[in-house]
């Protein structure tokens, strides 16, 4: 249901504007317009002051720090403080840059280690691989130890570097050399330590990588590198809990103030950013706006209460232009308010449309059932969409769960009408169809007619919405083209009822006369070009009743791809692999068997059924509304 | 003989629309993922319009139903 808008009027002293700013925004029902979008305000836009916008950036830039906090201590689904008092900006920047610091200390000391966890293990392995055959004269304290690290593509390089650090060294040096892995080999050059930094230079000048030892442990000897490398990565992971742990309890401390803070600032900015829609005089502001009706005595009696007589609230006639600026509101009962969604992703209705988030709810669910029909499938799908439902409260996903659950719901009503439970399970184990067995090759002609009839009515009904649509909206074109599709449709279908000798033939060049009424009426909607255009069109309302086929074309692909799933699963011998495999299939079919018919009855409802009736392209209803609000969140 | 040529005229039926309902809706799909980027607002007519080309196929599976049916193939 599309909630009656009232359009409201609202003139203040420009002393009392902050106060009926931050009113406005804690009854969050108000939506704002925009002053440069309504051609009669005999006003000017409203001017912001320097100071205030000052004060909007340093609101922006403390939210921008505010929210980098929250994330660093991971705080985006912890509680606000409610019983926290506000204060002003400075303040709270006060606060968040003592603990800035404190977070960004913490947060580079958790890089370094995890880095430090990441590179030991390389040194640790290279040490290993040349420890064996590392010189005892490198752990005698005169002497440097150097690594060297080189691709085996230029194995030959180590042959030049030996010769030259035997010149440097005058034949003091020893070497060791072993391959690190495929593509690295090591050398490592035992000198006297006099030498060490000229080796070092001629590796630079070659641009020979060393193996750099963190500077801790690079004064050691090979070996007691290596223990002290062990030791150090046993210690990291200590280390690392004991940051997380002091991060836990910065949390714990700050996460409630920040989350309050934040909403705080974001009320704010909102109060500020707003101003630049209202419209103002010498000694007043001007604000217009929407309100739902059952709303506007109460944004009034609450506004008076807060300013007193200094403030004016008034409803405005609404003329035809200013109904079609309406923002739509829709309300519905909890099992349609999922569907909603779904028609918002199709377009928000038009202020004067019908809200065809009730027939969604009744019919496309039916579809849904009609398509997957099958017991065991619509237990399955139930079962998840209630278990999933638990940790999802709100949002496309929990709306999704939400149509999916009645969807099941039918799937088993359908199901029993099939008599199918796991496609042909179920006949397996004594079940029979109420109505008929999809999958006999003798019922396919009656499935596809009993599809087709549904598509029938279902596109006679948009049809009717249309027509009605039309008639109150005085749209003489639109009647015309709604009324000539249904009465084109009504002498088809008399026309096919003679010819399958279901009604008597003298009825037969009646019904071929209503069709040409009912063409000749589509073609006077639409012009001149509507001796060419209308027939097409009356041709394309029947390929819109045609295309419910595909209720009963999934359905069987469905039932076929169980009954491979059955079949398969028995033809192995083996009743654990057989019934590994029927699962897996069945499984498979039960994804596609939610995916597939959801995306269907979707489509039959935008493609077939709205566009009999729904104009859609309205604007959203968005009232200025605080972000504590519990609306907002 | 009959029977399998009933069935191959249904195979090619409902072979040939998937086919091209498939170069449709991937050509349309390509270009509509493209708008979405710019206008995500938009995806209600894109969905629409990836629709269309379904009833291709659909009239593609109603023909093959009736050749199988009518010629005694199912």
């Amino acid at each position: 249901m599309i909630l009656e808008m009232t359009r409201v009027q609202i003139v203040g002293i420009r002393g009392d504007l902050q106060r009926a700013v931050r009113k406005l925004h804690q009854i969050g029902t108000l939506q704002i317009d925009n002053i440069h979008n309504i051609p009669d305000a005999p006003i000017q836009e409203f001017s912001i002051n320097p100071e205030t916008q000052k004060g909007q950036e340093d609101s922006r830039y403390l939210i921008t720090q505010i929210q980098g906090l929250i994330q660093t201590l991971g705080c985006e689904q912890a509680a606000p403080a409610d019983s926290l008092s506000d204060i002003a900006p400075r303040e709270i920047r006060a606060q968040i840059n003592t603990l800035s610091p404190r977070v960004q200390e913490l947060n580079l000391a958790r890089r370094e280690l995890e880095s430090e966890q990441e590179i030991l293990p390389r040194y640790i392995t290279t040490l290993k691989k040349l420890l064996p055959m590392v010189p005892d004269s490198a752990n005698q304290p005169g002497n440097a130890t150097i690594g060297v690290l080189i691709d085996v593509s230029h194995i030959n390089t180590l042959d030049w570097i030996s010769k030259r650090v035997l010149e440097i060294t005058r034949s003091k040096a020893e070497f060791v050399a072993a391959s690190v892995d495929e593509n690295t080999q090591a050398m490592m050059i035992v000198c006297p330590r006099a030498y060490a930094s000229e080796i070092e230079t001629l590796l630079g000048q070659k641009d020979v990588s060393q193996l750099n030892l963190p500077a801790e442990f690079s004064h050691l000897p090979p070996q007691r590198s290596l223990e002290a490398l062990n030791q150090r990565l046993e210690t990291i992971p200590l280390e690392i809990e004991e940051i997380e742990r002091r991060f836990e309890e910065l949390a714990a401390e700050w996460c409630p103030k920040l989350n309050h803070w934040l909403l705080m600032l974001e009320d704010t900015l909102d109060e500020v950013e707003v101003l630049s829609r209202f419209g103002e005089t010498e000694h007043t502001f001007i604000i217009y706006g929407w309100v739902p009706a059952r709303d506007y005595e109460a944004l009034k009696s609450s506004l008076e209460a807060e300013i007193g007589s200094r403030i004016f609230v008034s409803a405005l006639e609404m003329t035809p232009e200013t109904r079609k600026l309406a923002p739509v509101a829709m309300e519905n009962t909890r099992l349609v308010r999922p569907f909603e969604r779904l028609v918002r992703l199709r377009a928000v209705p038009l202020y004067e449309d019908i809200d065809p988030s009730g027939l969604m709810a009744l019919f496309l669910p039916v579809f849904f059932g009609m398509m997957l029909g099958d017991i065991g499938y619509g237990a399955v799908l139930l079962v998840l969409c209630l278990a999933l439902g638990r940790r999802m409260q709100s949002g496309f996903l929990s709306d999704i769960l939400k149509i999916l659950r009645i969807g099941a719901v039918w799937s088993m009503v359908f199901g029993a009408l099939y008599g199918e439970a796991f496609g042909t399970l179920g006949e397996a184990l004594g079940l029979r169809p109420i109505w008929m067995d999809r999958a006999s090759p003798e019922n396919m002609m009656g499935l596809i007619l009993s599809f087709v009839a549904v598509g029938a009515i279902h596109t006679m009904l948009g049809l009717v919405l249309g027509i009605w649509q039309a008639a109150v909206h005085h749209n003489r074109s639109h009647l015309l083209e709604r009324g000539g599709m249904l009465v084109g449709l009504v002498g088809l279908f008399l026309l096919t009822g003679t010819l399958a000798n279901l009604l008597p033939k003298s009825l037969t060049s009646p019904s071929i006369a209503v069709i040409i009424v009912g063409v000749v009426l589509l073609g006077t909607s639409m012009g001149k070009a509507g001796i060419v255009v209308g027939p097409i069109e009356f041709v394309g309302v029947i390929g819109n009743i045609l295309s419910y086929m595909r209720i009963a074309a999934i359905g069987l692909a469905s039932v076929y791809l169980a009954k491979v799933a059955n079949d398969l699963g028995g033809m192995l011998g083996n009743l654990v692999v057989g019934a590994l495999v029927a699962v897996l299939i069945h499984a498979l079919n039960l994804a596609m068997g939610a995916f597939s018919p959801t995306i269907h009855s979707m489509r039959l409802h935008y493609v077939e059924f709205f566009r009999k009736f729904y104009e859609g392209g309205g604007r959203p209803y968005t009232p200025f509304r605080s972000h504590s609000s519990p609306d907002s969140r | 003989m009959e029977t399998g040529l009933i069935a191959l005229g249904a195979g090619l039926a409902i072979g040939i629309t998937a086919i091209a309902t498939s170069i449709a809706q991937s050509r349309i799909g390509t270009a509509g993922v493209g708008a979405l980027t710019e206008k995500p607002e938009l995806i209600g007519s894109i969905i629409i319009l990836v629709a269309i080309p379904e009833t291709m196929v659909i009239l593609g599976f109603a023909v093959a139903a009736m050749m199988l049916i009518g010629g005694g193939g199912g």
